[in-house]
């Protein structure tokens, strides 16, 4: 974690009211891994007050730069997207906790709801590069919400659902997963909320459809790895990135918490990652 | 150089105050990208370095620049003209500290009058990564209860014109875990911890001070008796003449430990509160906590934070929060500790004109962690470049002269 000064290299609009933004930050493209974020402070900050977390969507550790993808929600990211080339925009990162793959997994199975991409592009990289096949399903509401095929890398396979149908499987995105769940070794999502309840409750019940053996030790061996610890989140079939609120991005403020089985959670520190279990899901409203 | 020292610098961490050596418990501060050594943002790393060189350029405000060569009207610390084509004065000859607790001498003496505010910063670890904590004024920490705490369902932050709500709840581990967590850790620091309390009953708060009583790293207690965030205990203490009056004389007579009460501004009268506070034997006053307030999620038509209920700082709050420290500050001799919006140098600076000693930064942390340190340097090399050795002078200036008070000339032509 550290306090730094980003410089823009180059702002493009991939998709309407989403942008995609480069930056030099060589820090930060050093020691990132997927699933970890940035808190952007917009270069522009007039009766702003808070800073606004974005999730590292690729890297290159060559260059030294990061990507950023966002979508105009509010003031602070339309600010943000009027940054030009050469503006440099202060940032605090890289923050939270990556993803955790098991060393065994070979199938890598990605689900992005919308914007949730950009919580999970970071991931189809780190897995390519470490000799895994990756599928991406990814859902949205129509064609003109699609992820570009064009951004991401020739290896993977990449499945889109839309929920009006104009565009690949109609549906939803969630309706992919009994297709693949058997396939998968471990699935990493990250989208909204309701996607990743409805997620949770099927992966939940993958264990008992397929009677696969349960990735880990035999139970009984070696101490148990207490809940939330990259151990045990490493052999957790299905891990959520999570968004919420959020204040000062490094645990103190305690104000962007989700509710875990054992209470409050901090996205920022304990997160943003979970393992499914860790959550306590309620039924979408 | 004479420099009162804070009782909490102990041992062999007795140095000078502006040393900027890493300490133990928390990692070195690195070099932040974009901060040199010598521009406001980064750590001094020499007790002598004189302000002028520092306070070029520095900051948004002009008040930090120094008028470069022109001799002015110093005076030293004894009053005697300082020798010399001196552009006001160093700046290490500026003595920032502050005593919170005047009643007990040597009990809360902070190196400079820059603390961080309750809830906004933890527990004084998270941001040691990036913020070099020990040359903060002080950390209140996370409020404190007796029993351990879930807090408000999520979401529970969301920013607003100029200004942001929180509904946290008070999620805290309980007293007795922060004591054990984290009072080890704090020992070991320079800086001094004030550890904000608060419960639902006069018991609660007592028994909280019965145990935070004599723990080595606890400089203090803040009682909040103002949060505006959990439905029974908080507020009530804080709207009440008596019940604030009775809370405080209660923890009073349970811990020696110097005492801050902090205020709320949702009141329709501060002073007779302020003044019961200090009679029933608070040693400072904290004002102000946040405004209640709440907010709509435009798509559902709902309130948007989970518990309804929230309390707005940041900048949106600052004239409030000025009045209230202008009314108490007219009805009390011991000090007032500002917060609400402080941000910038001038913020602070209207804040000590209205009558605070001391300044709480809060939720801009969150957007700029580097504003408290940097405050504490804009503030000397103010002081430095107005020839004023310490910042007290600058207390009070927009307060009205207190009526009643028989002036000097009065009594000598007296027939």
């Amino acid at each position: 974690m550290r306090l730094l000064d980003a410089e823009l290299v180059e702002t493009r609009e991939i998709l309407p009211r989403q942008w995609l933004q480069r930056y030099r930050a060589p820090w930060l493209a050093a020691g990132a891994r997927a699933g970890q974020f940035v808190h952007v402070r917009t270069p522009d900050y007039s009766g702003l007050v808070l800073r606004r977390p974005i999730s590292i969507n690729t890297v290159d550790r060559v260059a030294g730069e990061i990507t950023l993808h966002f979508r105009i929600a509010g003031k602070g990211t339309e600010l943000l997207a009027r940054a030009r080339p050469g503006d440099t925009v202060p940032m605090l990162g890289p923050l939270g906790r990556p993803f955790e793959v098991d060393p065994r997994t070979h199938h890598v199975l990605l689900i992005a709801g919308g914007l949730g991409v950009a919580g999970v592009r970071f991931l189809v990289d780190e897995s390519l590069e470490a000799g895994r096949q990756v599928t991406l399903l990814f859902g949205a509401a129509t064609a003109g919400d699609v992820y570009p095929s064009t951004l991401l890398p020739d290896e993977v396979e990449y499945v889109v659902a839309t929920e009006d149908g104009s565009l690949g499987q109609p549906g939803r995105v969630t309706d992919l997963l009994p297709a693949y769940e058997a396939w998968a070794d471990q699935a990493f999502a990250c989208g909204p909320y309701p996607m990743l309840s409805a997620l949770a409750s099927l992966a939940a019940g993958r264990q008992a459809r397929l009677g696969v053996a349960r990735l880990g030790r035999k139970r009984g061996t070696g101490r148990p790895v207490p809940p939330g610890s990259p151990q045990a989140r490493r052999r957790s079939w299905l891990q959520v990135s999570m968004e919420q609120h959020m204040g000062c991005a490094v645990g103190a403020c305690l104000g962007c918490v989700v509710w875990g089985v054992e209470g409050p959670l901090r996205v920022c520190r304990e997160g943003p990652v979970f393992a499914a279990e860790e959550i306590a899901w309620e039924e979408p409203a | 150089m004479k420099r009162r020292r804070s009782i909490v610098t102990s041992g062999p961490r007795a140095r000078s105050p502006y040393a900027g050596e890493p300490r133990l418990g928390l990692r070195a501060p690195r070099n932040r990208a974009g901060g040199v050594p010598g521009t406001p943002g980064a750590p001094e790393t020499t007790a002598g370095t004189p302000a002028p060189g520092r306070a070029a350029g520095s900051g948004p405000s002009g008040y930090a620049r120094v008028p470069g060569g022109a001799p002015s009207p110093v005076t030293g610390s004894n009053g005697m003209p300082v020798a010399g084509p001196v552009p006001g004065i160093a700046g290490a000859a500026v003595d920032l500290s502050v005593d919170l607790a005047p009643k007990r001498p040597g009990g809360l003496v902070l190196q400079n009058p820059v603390l961080v505010a309750s809830g906004t910063f933890g527990y004084g670890i998270e941001y040691g990564e990036v913020v070099d904590v020990q040359r903060l004024g002080a950390i209140c920490c996370k409020g404190t209860t007796l029993k351990p705490r879930a807090g408000n369902p999520p979401p529970r932050v969301t920013e607003t014109p100029g200004g942001m709500l929180n509904s946290i709840g008070l999620q805290n581990p309980g007293v007795d875990a922060v004591i054990e967590r984290y009072a080890p850790l704090w020992a070991g620091w320079q800086v001094p911890v004030l550890v904000n309390v608060a419960g639902e009953s006069i018991d609660d708060y007592v028994g909280v001070a019965q145990r935070l009583d004599g723990v080595p790293g606890v400089a203090g207690i803040e009682l909040n008796i103002s949060c505006p965030n959990v439905g029974k205990g908080g507020l009530q203490f804080a709207v009440d003449r008596d019940a604030a009056a009775a809370v405080t004389a209660a923890v009073r007579r349970a811990t020696d430990l110097p005492l801050l009460v902090k205020l709320s501004p949702n009141v329709t009268d501060i002073r007779p509160i302020a003044r019961a506070i200090e009679d029933a034997g608070a040693d400072a006053i904290t004002a102000i906590n946040t405004l209640s307030g709440i907010a709509i999620d435009r798509g559902t038509g709902r309130p948007l934070l989970g518990n309804v209920y929230g309390g707005l700082s940041g900048p949106a709050i600052r004239p409030v929060g000025l009045r209230i420290v202008y009314e108490v500050a007219q009805v009390v001799s011991i000090p007032v500790v500002a917060i609400g919006g402080i941000s910038t140098l001038d913020d602070a600076l209207d804040y000590l004109a209205a009558g605070a000693i001391a300044v709480q930064v809060g939720t801009a942390i969150f957007a700029d962690p580097e504003v408290p340190l940097r405050l504490v340097d804009e503030l000397r090399a103010y002081c430095a470049a107005r020839g004023l050795s310490s910042h007290l002078p600058l207390v009070g200036t927009a307060l009205p002269a207190r009526p009643g008070r028989p002036s000097a000339k009065g009594v000598e032509y007296r027939p």
